[in-house]
């Protein structure tokens, strides 16, 4: 029984150390070598907590074993987690000014390989080469846990079950709940939670913490079952064997992971019967091996992100018609003040990189409730307009005013919550994600977007969640496509996915949208779908700005025109008095 | 301090640091060229020195003949990782994440695969003498000038690490090939669209990358042994050089190195010697702080 039942206990603390990093591998796409130094710190945190205090009568040079704290074991638990929370937040410090998965890579990686190497030298701590012995079990009562002896053995599988359903019940309500939905932005488009208003770092930073202090309050646990341990338990081999877990039974799917790690962490007593001194060689080249031919021929991992989806399929509530859509939709009051100032004034806007001059001067105004069509030919710098206006590039010069308010030079998150929302040429949609998902990130306050508000307040949370849902399908059935909600955005034909972005848009609650090239790509029968969506934005009140190259698309939806060429503004009206301008229409389609 | 052991310290310093450079170089021109994570970067170099320390005793090589087998398997071993491992998922346009998920299988299971097959011992290079007996391949000579320190090796390590250095810096900016590898680095759509082929700009930079990875592998087997996990700390040593150096920046890179060497040595009077990954990892993390770009390295627009 208890050979047994050390093998369950060696699968269910793979499993939770797994299932931690999925979700931050999983959902938010980033990964962390660090996991299994990260489960050390914890380990050795806890016992340095839980030993007794060094006394006179007892003298650990004497006894040779460890000495600590003396706290008891449920202290010294929350003492590891929290310790090793902090120690996340502050490895991945400086990933901060970069939203780059590598540095996260980078720096965990320095991380588990200095940890180690200071791990067997840092004697005071971890006792160096020896480890620590003498941890003492946890007690409830009289009853002990921990594998010394076989009947705490199998308690303490037990009680490594009943922790692992917990670690699994939390990572699967965050990830699947709407901070969840923000790690996923993260992963498949991380500019777009930006531009949405949102910062990809906080969530990022906090998922990474979370992953480690489950590894840390797990490595505690593993300290008090084994009563002693060395720092050759937590080398870089164990971080991969975690990936390799995620990666085999499939990325953002918390039931791969549990298929993974029975798989890997099942080979252990199979080859220590067969291959006997090189089980534990075997088993790297065996999940190495794995994790290699997993990403060539299945990369989705054995079972699939959503693989249950379809099970969920069919609850859409009753059809809306755009014109209801319309009309719940026109309740969302403006925040700026009606008439006050033009919406958009850009002033003397100047950006040029190296020696090339992109922008040289730009002056417009865009008027409030309209649609204003930039045009010009290639490379006349309307996008990079769009990137000033929206922060993505610093202006070397000029303003930007929305509403009559300086916004120049703020960051993209601010210029989002001020009001201004954009779309990208190349829809930037998430394709793993639902149409619903896709649209629902973009709806700002959400409650459930906190951690604490999850944890605290899970009914105003779900009451919020409902209510974003629900706006969220306003918005697609403002277009259309509420009907399409619970597929999947990849499977979505192209001008349907750049009618989810515009419904992303809208779903901001900004009264500029800036939409750039939204009918490019689109195939000619769904440009009149795209149209009478840009339309039904000006209805409901909101300015539209919009890069477009098709004239006839401009001609047919464009109040006003600002004619940009090399970076300057040429002229402004109607469509219509710009293109019987011959000179124009000459640099246009070129004469 | 005293004037004589900060002299000593330097020297040590110059030495380590040189080798920083040496690793940095190795990653640093896959890296800038490929986007790739390529922590596989330790298998060449835990292969040359296996290969040449196999090669001595099995075909009695001199010891320049087991070093230009070791670095020929490091350039095979590097062009096999790329040609098997990236190529498939750069065709179907996969993620950087996940070829650094292949990166990291082949990391794992490469030095277990060493160890079934030559077992946990450690390899010194050995060469057959005239008289027929196996002999460590190198002893290196200590000179003593004044009151400094420094050994035959050293001297070595510290000319072919520039060497290098300068040959790779001169590489890829003063040669037409060069000049591909940056526009391929600087906008790739640009680049295929002047017809060049990325693929053979990879090869050509994997091979120089494995290449001098090999070169670090027989370093250490030369100067210590060689033994199955002997390459993951030295290619985390590149990495750090390169982000830290500056992206992008191969002479910011290889200035990189040496300050970092330098450092570890010169902190080494306080900390002990054992905590230099601790120096090394606290002066990365202040730089992309305060510096996310890089010491030396330019801002991305």
């Amino acid at each position: 029984m208890a050979y047994y039942g050390q093998i369950a206990i060696n699968i269910l603390i793979l499993l939770s150390l797994s299932v931690s990093l999925n979700l931050l591998l999983g959902y938010a796409g980033r990964v962390s070598m660090a996991q299994s130094i990260l489960f050390g710190v914890g380990a050795f945190t806890a016992a340095r907590l839980v030993l007794p205090q060094l006394t006179d009568k007892y003298n650990a040079n004497v006894s040779g074993v460890g000495y600590g704290m003396g706290w008891p074991w449920w202290a010294a638990l929350l003492g590891a987690i929290v310790v090793t929370f902090i120690a996340a937040l502050v490895i991945s410090l400086p990933a901060v000014r970069q939203v780059k998965g590598e540095y996260l890579i980078l720096l965990t990686l320095a991380f588990q390989l200095g940890g180690q190497q200071v791990m067997t030298v840092w004697e005071a701590v971890t006792g160096g080469p020896f480890g620590v012995a003498g941890i003492p079990a946890i007690k409830i009562g009289s009853m002990s846990f921990s594998t010394v002896k076989a009947d705490s053995t199998v308690r303490f599988a037990i009680l490594m079950l009943i922790v692992t359903v917990i670690v699994i019940a939390v990572c699967w309500g965050i990830g699947e709940s709407p901070f969840g939905r923000l790690l996923k932005t993260l992963r498949e488009q991380e500019s777009v939670l930006p531009s949405v208003g949102k910062s990809p770092i906080r969530p990022e930073l906090l998922t990474f913490g979370i992953t480690a202090g489950i590894a840390g309050g797990i490595g505690a646990l593993f300290a008090f079952s084994q009563g002693a341990m060395t720092p050759v338990n937590f080398g870089l081999d164990l971080s991969i064997l975690i990936v390799s877990v995620v990666v085999l039974g499939g990325v953002g799917n918390i039931f791969g992971t549990i298929v993974g790690a029975i798989i890997l962490g099942g080979l252990d007593p199979i080859l220590s019967n067969t291959v006997g001194a090189d089980a534990i060689p075997w088993r790297a080249v065996i999940y190495g091996g794995a994790l290699v031919v997993m990403m060539m021929v299945r990369p989705q991992g054995l079972i699939p992100e959503g693989a249950f989806r379809r099970f969920k399929k069919g609850k859409t509530t009753e059809e809306m018609t755009p014109a209801e859509a319309m009309e719940s939709l026109s309740r969302v009051s403006a925040t700026h003040e009606v008439g006050s100032a033009p919406a958009l004034e850009v002033e003397g806007l100047k950006k040029s990189f190296g020696g090339l001059v992109a922008v040289g001067g730009a002056s417009f105004t865009i008027a409030e409730g309209k649609i204003t069509a930039l045009i010009g030919p290639n490379g006349a710098g309307k996008t990079t307009i769009f990137n000033m206006i929206t922060g993505t590039f610093k202006p070397d010069e000029g303003t930007v005013k929305l509403f009559g308010q300086d916004i120049t030079g703020l960051s993209v998150v601010d210029i989002a919550n001020k009001g201004i929302a954009r779309s990208f040429q190349d829809v930037r949609i998430c394709e793993q994600m639902t149409v619903l998902d896709n649209v629902a990130v973009a709806v700002p306050k959400q409650a459930g977007e906190g951690l604490t508000n999850l944890v605290f307040r899970p009914l105003k949370t779900r009451k919020v969640e409902r209510a974003t849902r629900e706006r969220a399908l306003e918005c697609l059935a403002l277009f259309g496509i509420s009907d399409k909600a619970n597929d999947l955005v990849g499977e979505l034909s192209y001008g349907d996915q750049k009618l989810v972005a515009i419904a992303r848009l809208l779903a901001t609650d900004a009264d500029v949208l800036l939409l750039d090239e939204p009918t490019s790509g689109v195939d000619p029968a769904n440009v009149e779908g795209v149209m009478q969506g840009v339309r039904r934005l000006r209805d409901l009140g909101r300015t539209v700005c919009l890069v477009e190259h098709s004239v006839h698309f401009v001609q047919q939806l464009a109040d006003r025109a600002v004619f940009l060429d090399q970076g300057i503004v040429l002229a402004e009206g109607t469509v219509d008095e710009l293109i019987n301008q011959q000179e124009l229409a000459d640099l246009y389609f070129g004469s | 301090m005293n004037f004589e052991l900060l002299a000593q310290l330097t020297i040590t310093g110059i030495v380590l640091g040189s080798f920083y450079a040496l690793m940095g170089m190795s990653f640093g021109i896959v890296y800038q060229t490929s986007k790739i994570f390529h922590l596989a970067n330790a298998i060449p170099f835990a292969a040359a020195g296996f290969a040449a320390v196999w090669s001595a005793e099995t075909f009695h090589l001199p010891m320049f003949g087991a070093f230009i087998v070791g670095l020929v398997a490091a350039v095979i071993v590097g062009l096999l990782i790329l040609v098997l491992g990236y190529f498939p998922l750069i065709n179907r346009n996969a993620t950087l994440l996940s070829l650094f998920l292949v990166s990291l299988g082949v990391t794992v299971a490469f030095p277990n695969l060493l160890q079934i097959v030559f077992g946990t011992q450690n390899k010194t290079l050995q060469v057959y003498g005239a008289d027929g007996t196996l002999n460590r391949a190198f002893e290196t000579q200590v000179y003593n000038v004044g009151f400094l320190t420094i050994t035959q090796l050293d001297i070595v390590k510290i000319i072919v690490c520039w060497l290098v250095v300068l040959c790779v810096v001169l590489f890829v900016n003063k040669t037409r090939f060069g000049r591909s590898i940056t526009a391929l680095r600087t906008n790739p759509t640009m680049a295929a669209a002047v017809g060049i082929n990325s693929k053979v700009v990879y090869i050509v930079v994997f091979a120089i990358g494995s290449l001098i990875a090999g070169m670090g592998g027989l370093f250490v087997t030369t100067e210590f042994v060689a033994y199955p996990t002997m390459a993951l700390q030295w290619t985390l040593i590149g990495f750090i050089a390169v982000f830290f150096g500056g992206i992008g920046s191969l002479p910011g890179t290889a200035l990189g190195g040496l300050l970092l060497g330098l450092l570890s040595s010169w902190s080494s009077v306080w900390l002990g010697v054992q905590f230099a990954p601790v120096v090394v990892f606290g002066a990365l993390f202040i730089i992309l702080l305060v510096r996310p770009q890089g010491l030396f390295g330019k801002a991305a627009a």
